[in-house]
């Protein structure tokens, strides 16, 4: 497991190519890049891993390190989901009816429509009968204005009038009227004499 | 801290439609036992923080669900939650609120746990010592990267994420996610070709 434990490696990681090891973009190919990296990109540092037993050590390392260090995250995380409650989310209340969901949701749009479509029929009405609500509020105030003169021509018969309606049974004492009462008390006072 | 009012998610045939359109998501119970080891273990890695890489777990599930009908499938369910995990994680970072909380949080991670944790394979005590140590200083290598070194770097060798899938998750371009990439591999080679030299 340990090639790293006795690897001594150039205290320089940035090394050029050119002075015999690799450089810190072609050991980023080696360890970082696809696998599926095209073989002409790494070919170089490939041939040179062959003659270098320090590049060699170094990248086996590294890569040895890298994968502790995956092992043993990921060993902490699973302890730790362990520790932790399972992953909860909020219910759902299921429906009476599940396979009517799609049913529920056109009732409900079905019922937005309509309360936003009574409100705007009731207008188009108003709006396509304006002469004939203007004809009958013109015949309103017509009727309302006769029925007031009416009023008025009672007030002022009335007011012209030499004796209130009330005293009229007084005025012709020998009319109809009041004969007809007069003989009426008459009568009774005949009857109660006899 | 999650809300009281949560219980386990029921089965979804209870819930889906017969209208709805179906999607990988729908059996969430799979997809949680499936991915929640690998979102709490880049969220554990990424906050170094048990609480926060907790929430944000199921907090990442809670998204995932929610947001379900906008999977396109145009990447695998695996590459889409680390991508929400990881929005939840620069926004929980960006808060004054983490930054006061760690250097208070009596539940940060603990390095030695980490290293305690490494496998113990065929070889000696003192290999087996020797590799705890170095996983420790990669851990602590890690922890100094910048924010998005860090991410990138956690991506390909935690994740194992192909360089192109990278940069779909981060938005960054390809040349940008080598970049970060190959720096924060120097780096964490310097220490530990730093340490291998003094002989651990």
């Amino acid at each position: 497991m340990t090639p790293e434990l006795t690897l001594q490696p150039d205290n320089n990681a940035r090394r050029p190519m050119g002075e015999g090891h690799l450089t810190e973009e072609q050991f980023g190919e080696l360890i970082a890049g696809s696998a599926k990296a095209a073989a002409a990109e790494t070919a170089p540092a490939e041939a040179h891993l062959q003659g270098c037993e320090q590049c060699a050590a170094e990248l086996a390392s590294l890569r040895e390190c890298l994968s502790l260090y995956r092992e043993a995250s990921t060993a902490y995380a699973d302890r730790e989901l362990r520790r932790i409650p399972q992953v909860k989310l909020p219910a759902r209340r299921p429906l009476l009816f599940p396979g009517l969901e799609s049913a529920y949701w056109a009732a409900a749009a079905a019922a937005i429509f309509l309360a936003a479509l009574l409100p705007m029929q009731t207008l188009h009405r108003r709006a396509a009968q304006p002469a004939p609500a203007v004809a009958a509020g013109a015949a309103s105030v017509s009727v309302g204005s006769e029925s007031d003169e009416a009023l008025l021509d009672d007030v002022n018969r009335e007011e012209s009038a030499s004796v209130p309606a009330a005293m009229q049974a007084l005025e012709d004492p020998s009319g109809s009227t009041a004969s007809a009462g007069v003989e009426t008390s008459n009568q009774t006072l005949d009857q109660r004499k006899d | 801290m999650a809300p009281e009012n949560i219980q386990t998610f029921p089965s979804t045939s209870l819930t889906l439609g017969a209208g709805a359109r179906a999607t990988p998501l729908d059996d969430l119970e799979s997809v949680v036992a499936l991915h929640q080891p690998r979102v709490l273990r880049f969220l554990l890695a990424q906050l170094r923080d048990r609480d926060a890489a907790e929430t944000l777990t199921q907090e990442t599930f809670l998204r995932a669900w929610s947001a379900r009908s906008s999977f396109r499938e145009d990447c695998s369910i695996g590459t889409w939650l680390i991508r929400i995990a990881l929005n939840l994680a620069r926004d929980h970072t960006r808060t004054g609120r983490f930054r006061f909380w760690k250097h208070v949080s009596t539940n940060a991670v603990d390095v030695a746990d980490v290293a305690a944790s490494v496998p113990n394979r065929e070889g000696s005590a003192e290999m087996h010592l020797i590799a705890q140590e170095q996983v420790k200083r990669i851990w602590e290598t890690v922890a100094g990267l910048t924010e998005r070194q860090r991410t990138i770097f956690l991506l390909r060798f935690l994740e194992e994420m192909e360089i192109p899938e990278i940069a779909e998750v981060t938005g960054l371009p390809l040349g940008t996610v080598k970049s970060h990439l190959y720096r924060a591999l120097n780096i964490v080679r310097t220490h530990h070709t730093t340490q291998s030299r003094e002989g651990l």
